[in-house]
């Protein structure tokens, strides 16, 4: 269940160490990069579901500016954000620029583990989602065709019998002549409504 | 969640028709149960009876609003259907231009009126605007007046904010058209000024009396009918050919049907779309 790919943020090599394992034992597929450049590069060549980053890095990019190129290559990436105690509300400022969620320092991996489950969820909702767009959409679209040449034949069909009326109202025809031609009207028209189903 | 009663369906369906034109038997009890009943504990009711009762000593107020927002749905999506935009962008629009453009002096830009009757939050009214603005380039030498109207006043606003999360922008937009007509605003997308001109919004009930709206061009009336009564259908058609020009489009949604409803309307297609026009040829 826990296909989820995810790629790990950390300058700390000893927490990036952790948390790659525990990751891993807990079923998920993880790469890790030990820079936010590191990170963007890696980014930018394949498709994660979830990046967990620290916030504050050195190297001139940090957790925020690999949460926006993160976004702008895949808006479809989720990113939590690990921060420490003084940088709360920058990782409030981060929310609000689309990143998921925010762990503070220590990870406590009860908490990580249940914010991936959750993104876990999300996915499988949306997926499920636009399952039934995806149906809805054929269904509509089959219908939609049907009813269209039903729309026209109906149309047409009325306008024969319009027709069909005047010929046999007509007072100057003889009545065999007012009937052969409102039969003609008319056989023309069911002679035609399969070709109107095939175009 | 307090149970529905057959009769309370019934007085209740009866109340949804009549200020929202909707239609709801008794087989849609789920459907009440599961929207309204949120709005019976909200409003400190015992019963759905009381909720009717309150709503109806309140007519036009907070708790009305609230039962349309819950009971109408609001499902759309940017350039939903597809079909019905390559029709404006390919044929309706080009059409309308060279009969509107032949009628005028040239001094003046050419006037366009498009009415999308029922916008719930904007999606459609933007799609159009996108579209008219792809196909017309240089909007100076034209004056387009997009109106979008719906039931609810909520979704109007929304519709006039024109802001969108994320999942409704991934629906019907190319990435593209996301960042060429949206600015994006944190996680949200906003359309910009020069798309947002093009449109205004307005809280209108299809039920009501509809000869102030003007006259248009275009109209678009898409999954709306199809939550009405037949009689309930073939009125509102008929009220809608009333302000459509008479040389003007009306396009509905991809699996509704008009020739049995509306005699006024005659379909005409155009590769594997349906649009329909006033009738004149029968003298209707």
């Amino acid at each position: 269940m826990n296909n989820l790919r995810i790629l790990v943020v950390e300058d700390d090599p000893v927490t990036l160490n952790v948390i790659e394992k525990r990751l891993v034992k807990a079923g998920y597929e993880v790469e890790t990069a030990e820079s936010g450049v590191e990170a963007a590069e890696l980014v930018v060549k394949r498709f994660f579901d979830v990046v967990v980053t620290d916030l504050m890095m050195p190297g001139g990019m940090d957790g925020i500016d690999l949460l926006e190129a993160t976004k702008a290559r895949w808006n479809e990436t989720e990113v939590i954000l690990i921060t420490g105690h003084a940088t709360v509300n920058n990782a409030v400022e981060a929310m609000k620029k689309g990143a998921i969620d925010y762990l503070q320092k220590p990870v406590n991996f009860d908490e990580l583990t249940l914010r991936l489950q959750r993104i876990c969820t999300l996915k499988s909702l949306r997926k499920h989602a636009s399952d039934l767009r995806e149906a809805m959409d054929v269904t509509e679209n089959t219908a939609a065709q049907t009813i269209h040449d039903l729309e026209i034949m109906v149309s047409e069909l009325r306008d024969s019998c319009t027709t069909a009326a005047t010929i046999l109202a007509d007072q100057g025809l003889e009545v065999n002549e007012r009937v052969r031609k409102a039969l003609e009207v008319l056989s023309s028209r069911t002679s035609n409504l399969s070709g109107t189903k095939a175009s | 969640m307090i149970k529905i009663t057959p009769e309370e369906v019934t007085v209740l369906s009866k109340y949804v028709a009549d200020i929202s034109g909707i239609f709801l038997d008794q087989s849609k009890a789920y459907l009440l149960e599961g929207r309204l009943g949120g709005l019976v504990e909200k409003f400190g009711c015992s019963s759905y009876s009381q909720l009717c009762m309150k709503a109806k000593w309140e007519a036009g107020g907070s708790l009305e609003e609230e039962i349309i927002a819950a009971i109408t749905t609001n499902e759309t999506s940017f350039f939903r259907d597809t079909v019905p935009f390559e029709l404006l962008k390919h044929k309706i629009l080009g059409d309308l231009i060279d009969k509107r453009k032949s009628q005028s002096s040239g001094y003046f830009p050419t006037p366009i009126r498009i009415w999308s009757s029922a916008c719930s939050t904007g999606q459609e009214v933007y799609s159009i605007a996108i579209v008219l603005k792809e196909v017309l380039q240089d909007l100076n030498k034209f004056d387009i007046k997009i109106l979008g109207t719906d039931i609810s006043g909520r979704a109007v606003a929304r519709a006039g904010y024109g802001q969108y999360n994320k999942f409704e922008v991934e629906r019907g937009l190319s990435k593209e058209r996301l960042e060429k007509y949206f600015n994006r605003n944190g996680n949200a997308w906003k359309i910009k000024d020069e798309i947002r001109a093009m449109a205004t919004f307005k809280k209108y009930n299809l039920m009501e009396p509809i000869a102030h709206l003007g006259k248009f061009d275009i109209i678009f009336c898409r999954n709306v009918a199809i939550y009405f009564t037949p009689e309930g259908r073939a009125k509102l058609f008929d009220k809608i050919g009333n302000v459509l020009e008479t040389d003007g489009y009306l396009i509905i949604g991809a699996t509704e049907s008009l020739v049995s409803v509306c005699p006024k309307f005659e379909p005409k297609r155009y590769l594997s779309s349906v649009f329909y026009q006033l009738n004149h040829s029968r003298g209707i």
